[in-house]
């Protein structure tokens, strides 16, 4: 007779959110750069997605933490520099998605309703990206084109079903485990 | 239980993080606000350039590329491709040198511009993004680029720098919305102001009302405002209902690499000194005379 045998915890099941946190960042930092590279597929020019806005929404999920802020504001003003956007600006946009997100994770339940982990990440894309719309069309004293960020955003939302577990810090970072 | 209450997220903990993020984003926004002014943006425009020096021309300190012994090989191809680069100058030289003698020999004593020498650069990054349409070129100021340098490519002009830092240039492209580019046909000769559009073909302003381009001729720089020299391949022209578009040539010879030669050298006008009288004074033979 067949014993059971429960399925081996994975290597990223006993990471906590330190680690957890520090892959992000490095995933984030690895398709960040990648970015900058001319992205051409038969005269078609690739959307690429905003990977910061991947931490923002994933790392939301377990409450405010300091230390996520402190990278999101980092990835900002990277960002800022390599658009050639006015500085503050995805930062702006970065800590509005990661503050949203907190926001709804503590009023949904993310976890066991499936609706809504994914209509929550959708509605913070859109979000994110329509104040990104706000702040620049402010800044160029004209309505700017919607269809470049209508693809970013799209790539970004897709690519984080993808890797939407990356960022799942399992608790907030700084705090330890059976704590709330 | 003290353990808990120290790491566990009270209410209070939770508001002042909550206020702490609110407090961030509008610090930000004033922040960006503040950036409208030239003053406060020409502070940070040191921190853009440096760090656009680091994005663009890092490759060459790469410690990993040491370690494995891949900097000698790399270093070769590099001069390999400088190599290539420079003859394929003096064939572009070449052939525009022998349309010119063709000209010359058509129309008398015309004068023709010089080929302007210019430093080729590597594509470091680009981005479609919301804001100004930009290029981030491995060449800046140690390689000889000059404030406001003109960017061309294989198929045309491709915009002119206006950020330049020690190693790197941001290249504001003829496809952006805030370029304006004199331009004028070059079989028509109507002169008018090209800029560009959400859809990646340029548009027509100030165009007289009497005169039109010609379809499918070549638009050229007009060289009028100074900022562009004459001559330059912008595009083709094509009609679309009453108005005029060009299709950028730019897009179509996209190889990864840009030249970038000076901008046309305006000199300053001289102020006018007017000459003294001289003294009125006799000569000695005046006074012989005498």
């Amino acid at each position: 007779m067949a014993s059971y045998t429960p399925p081996r915890p994975s290597l990223w099941s006993h990471t906590g959110p330190s680690g957890r946190l520090v892959f992000g960042v490095f995933l984030i930092t690895v398709v960040g750069l990648w970015g900058l590279t001319p992205k051409t597929v038969f005269g078609v020019v690739l959307a690429w997605p905003h990977a910061a806005l991947w931490g923002a929404v994933g790392w939301g999920r377990v409450g405010l933490s300091m230390r996520v802020v402190a990278l999101l504001i980092v990835f900002g003003l990277l960002q800022d520099i390599t658009f050639n956007a006015p500085l503050g600006c995805f930062v702006i946009v970065n800590l509005i998605v990661y503050g949203l997100s907190t926001a709804a994770a503590s009023t949904f339940d993310m976890k066991q309703d499936t609706l809504m982990s994914f209509i929550v990440p959708a509605g913070l894309f859109f979000v994110g990206f329509f104040v990104l719309w706000i702040l620049a069309s402010s800044f160029a004293d004209h309505a700017v084109r919607v269809m470049p960020l209508l693809a970013y955003m799209l790539a970004t939302g897709l690519t984080y079903v993808l890797v939407a577990d990356l960022f799942d810090l399992g608790r907030r970072p700084g705090t330890l485990s059976g704590s709330s | 239980m003290k353990r808990l209450s120290r790491t566990g997220p009270t209410a209070s903990k939770r508001g002042v993080r909550s206020y702490a993020l609110i407090a961030l984003v509008l610090g930000f926004l004033g922040f960006m606000v503040a950036q409208g002014a030239p003053q406060v943006s020409g502070l940070f425009e040191p921190v853009r350039t440096a760090a656009s020096d680091r994005l663009a021309g890092g490759e060459e300190r790469g410690m990993l590329s040491k370690l494995v012994g891949r900097g000698a090989k790399s270093a070769r191809i590099r001069e390999l491709e400088g190599e290539v680069r420079e003859l394929s100058r003096y064939k572009a030289a070449a052939i525009s040198m022998a349309e010119r003698l063709e000209a010359y020999e058509n129309i008398l004593n015309l004068m023709g511009e010089p080929p302007a020498r210019g430093i080729t650069a590597r594509v470091s990054a680009e981005n479609d993004g919301p804001f100004a349409q930009t290029l981030l070129a491995n060449a800046g100021q140690i390689q000889g680029v000059e404030p406001g340098s003109v960017a061309i490519n294989e198929g045309g002009l491709v915009g002119r720098v206006i950020l330049l830092g020690e190693r790197s240039s941001r290249i504001l492209l003829v496809t952006d919305f805030n370029s304006r580019i004199p331009v004028m046909g070059e079989v028509s000769g109507v002169r008018a102001i090209l800029y560009g559009g959400r859809d990646s073909v340029g548009s027509i302003t100030d165009m007289p009302e009497s005169d039109s381009f010609i379809e499918g001729e070549r638009i050229l720089t007009s060289a009028e405002g100074g900022a562009f020299p004459r001559g330059l391949v912008v595009g083709k022209a094509m009609s679309e209902g009453r108005n005029w578009r060009v299709q950028f040539g730019m897009a179509k010879r996209d190889g990864g690499y840009i030249q970038l030669i000076p901008p046309p050298l305006i000199p300053k006008p001289v102020a006018y000194v007017a000459p003294e009288d001289p003294p009125v004074t006799a000569s000695p033979a005046q006074g012989v005379r005498q």
